[in-house]
């Protein structure tokens, strides 16, 4: 709660020469955040309705193997998949230079580093599944396979939430 | 003697030295002198070393190398133990016959044996099918099933209705950081938040573009504070924030007056008293309410403009009201 | 572009003029081999094929994250991958039968070498153990080396030009 300030960017700055008050707020909500955040006797289990895998490789047939792999595994643990699918082009990242040392400007060769896409989705996971799977597969990432994980967490609201303040 | 026979010998061979054989009978001083003599003996220019012995270099004795590990391999061996984990490709335990490379001129490819090209694409020889089954036979006892009742997306919508968008990252580097790692977006449909009216409209102008009128849906994306915890929680107290201060009246509020309203509102214009008196016009007692349709006429006549299709309805209500036919 | 211009046009033009250059690609000399008289130059697989051809023919030598879009310290990768070549060729001197492979997984890096069988295997063990301790030590993470042998030099000869 250390931004009271700025709490919204520029294209809420009307909003916060109006913002006077918030520090009243700053209490309320760290109380708030304090009792969803003390663990329950027993911890309950985070859901998660969706997860996507993107790998970023040179070689698209390690990509593709990966992904057999990791779509086989999740069939095995139970987890539903979704699609899974890979952009037909790959990113182009080019660099042109001369090609000779000096002179001849209109001769030049070019450099490409070219990077191939892969997604993958995965449905309705609870917590420990998820960090099953995912170390699972992240443990078994090929060399020169980059992974990016993006997941959802479904939560309830907050209890401060739930109903109209009561205005003082 | 075996001396003399010695000097005999030599004497015998060299014959600049026969002088020396008369004296043999001084058998007794002879020993003395032929010892005298023989370290005086010049030393012998050998041409042709043949008879020098000619010392045995030590021959560098190399290991047989073993033969590939793969000739022995039982055919019904457990592969996963053989090849546990990622590893680079090595020949002489792979039990395939591989070839790699290109080569012109329908000549083969070159062998697995000594092949750079193989041992540099990642191998997935330690996730075979019957490995990932064993791997994934271990991990079930971690996992837990979807709870039931909530199958459907309404369904766990009811009940979870807030998404925390989050990412992770994987990459070959010493260092786990990755700065994009921190971005947490939390959604949330409006549908499940209670507001009244000036609430919902302070609500909505707090929250600017971050609210899509389409599905009803307010996403908070955070990215200001360096770890994800901070940027979670900071999530949170933006939406408690925004949702407590819209429900805060000022008192500036209560001098909007009618020209500072955004939208045509039937209720607290003019035409609802005049439309009020043309309907109660000499009639005392009960008055009579205006007719919702006719309300949702008008404004959607001044707020949209004026069309056809607006003006025809208009028309009608307008007919309606005054019951004419 | 001011001070050149107020400066006297002696002394320090001469100081502060410089050659313009571009960076090069050198592509007809590079990683590109010449044919002997006698076509007996020995050529590997991996010279046999000029640069163009990678992914084609032939594939990286590198295989690390840092390249692909959007990597992190793509500099310190390269610069490190050199240092443990260099490193690779100065202490298994002549008996590299390739080019050193590295490979980045996770924080772990896996050099990949063929060598010819020209020492004695305990001389093996203990470069392989030297190089492991020593680049671990250096980089900073744990880096495995993993060994193909060959009998002999023409074992990996791909073609004689």
């Amino acid at each position: 709660m250390f931004m009271l300030r700025n709490t919204l960017s520029s294209k809420g700055s009307a909003f916060v020469n109006h913002f006077k008050n918030a520090a009243k707020y700053s209490t309320e909500t760290v109380s708030a955040l304090k009792t969803t955040s003390t663990p329950a006797p027993q911890e309950q289990d985070k859901l998660f309705s969706h997860l996507e895998v993107e790998l970023k490789g040179v070689d698209p047939a390690v990509l593709k193997s990966y992904s057999w792999f990791a779509t086989k595994a999740a069939n095995h643990l139970g987890i539903e998949v979704g699609e899974c699918y890979a952009p037909r082009k790959a990113k182009h990242d080019r660099m042109t230079l001369l090609k000779s040392v000096h002179i001849y400007k209109k001769h030049r060769v070019q450099y490409e580093i070219r990077t191939y896409f892969r997604y993958m989705n995965f449905h309705k996971m609870t917590g420990s599944t998820l960090d099953t799977y995912l170390e699972y597969i992240e443990r078994n990432l090929p060399e020169g396979v980059a992974l990016k994980a993006t997941s959802t967490e479904l939560q309830a609201l907050p209890e401060h939430l739930k109903d109209i303040p009561s205005v003082e | 003697m075996s001396q003399l026979t010695r000097f005999l010998e030599r004497n015998l061979q060299n014959p600049s030295l026969r002088l020396s054989a008369i004296q043999i009978r001084h058998l007794s001083s002879q020993a003395e002198e032929e010892k005298s003599f023989d370290d005086e003996e010049f030393r012998v220019l050998n041409l042709r070393p043949t008879q020098v012995q000619r010392q045995q270099r030590r021959v560098y004795k190399k290991d047989e190398p073993q033969p590939p590990r793969t000739k022995v391999m039982p055919v019904d061996q457990d592969w996963p133990n053989v090849w546990p984990g990622p590893r680079t490709f090595h020949p002489a335990s792979v039990p395939l016959p591989l070839r790699q490379g290109f080569t012109e001129k329908n000549a083969p490819p070159p062998s697995k044996y000594g092949n750079a090209e193989l041992m540099k694409i990642p191998n997935f020889l330690h996730l075979t099918p019957p490995a990932i089954n064993r791997q994934c036979e271990a991990l079930k006892k971690f996992c837990t099933p979807w709870p039931k009742n909530l199958e459907t997306a309404e369904k766990w919508e009811k009940h979870f209705p807030v998404e925390i968008v989050k990412s992770d990252y994987c990459h070959a580097l010493p260092s786990v950081r990755q700065p994009e790692a921190r971005k947490v977006s939390l959604k949330i449909k409006l549908s499940n938040l209670k507001f009244d009216k000036h609430s919902k409209d302070k609500f909505l102008r707090l929250v600017g573009d971050r609210y899509n009128h389409e599905n009803d849906v307010l996403t908070i994306q955070t990215d200001r504070c360096p770890t994800k915890k901070q940027n979670y929680d900071y999530a949170q107290y933006l939406l408690t924030a925004c949702y407590y201060e819209s429900f805060e009246v000022e008192d500036w509020e209560a001098t909007k007056s009618l020209a500072d309203m955004e939208v045509y509102e039937f209720e607290h214009n003019k035409s609802k008293i005049s439309t009020e008196a043309i309907l109660n016009w000499g009639s005392s007692g009960d008055k009579k309410k205006v007719d919702p349709g006719f309300a949702k006429s008008v404004e959607t006549l001044i707020n949209e403009g004026e069309n056809e299709y607006n003006l025809k309805k208009y028309k009608e209500e307008s007919k309606k009201l005054l019951g004419l036919k | 572009m001011l001070r050149k211009l107020l400066s006297t046009p002696t002394l320090t033009t001469i100081n502060q003029r410089c050659i313009a250059t571009t960076a090069v690609n050198l592509k007809v000399q590079s990683g590109r081999y010449r044919i002997t008289p006698k076509k007996d130059k020995p050529l590997t697989y991996e010279m046999a094929n000029p640069p163009h051809f990678i992914a084609h023919r032939k594939s990286w030598n590198s295989w690390n994250t840092s390249t692909i879009d959007g990597g992190l310290r793509p500099s310190e990768t390269a610069i490190e991958d050199i240092f443990i070549r260099r490193f690779m060729i100065g202490t298994w001197h002549s008996l590299l039968g390739a080019e050193v492979i590295i490979k980045r997984q996770h924080n772990m890096v896996r050099v990949a070498l063929i060598i010819r069988q020209a020492i004695s295997p305990r001389k093996v063990y203990f470069l392989i153990g030297y190089c492991e301790e020593l680049l671990s030590y250096w980089l900073q993470c744990p880096v495995k080396l993993e060994i193909q042998t060959i009998g002999d030099r023409k074992d990996v000869v791909f073609k004689y030009i």
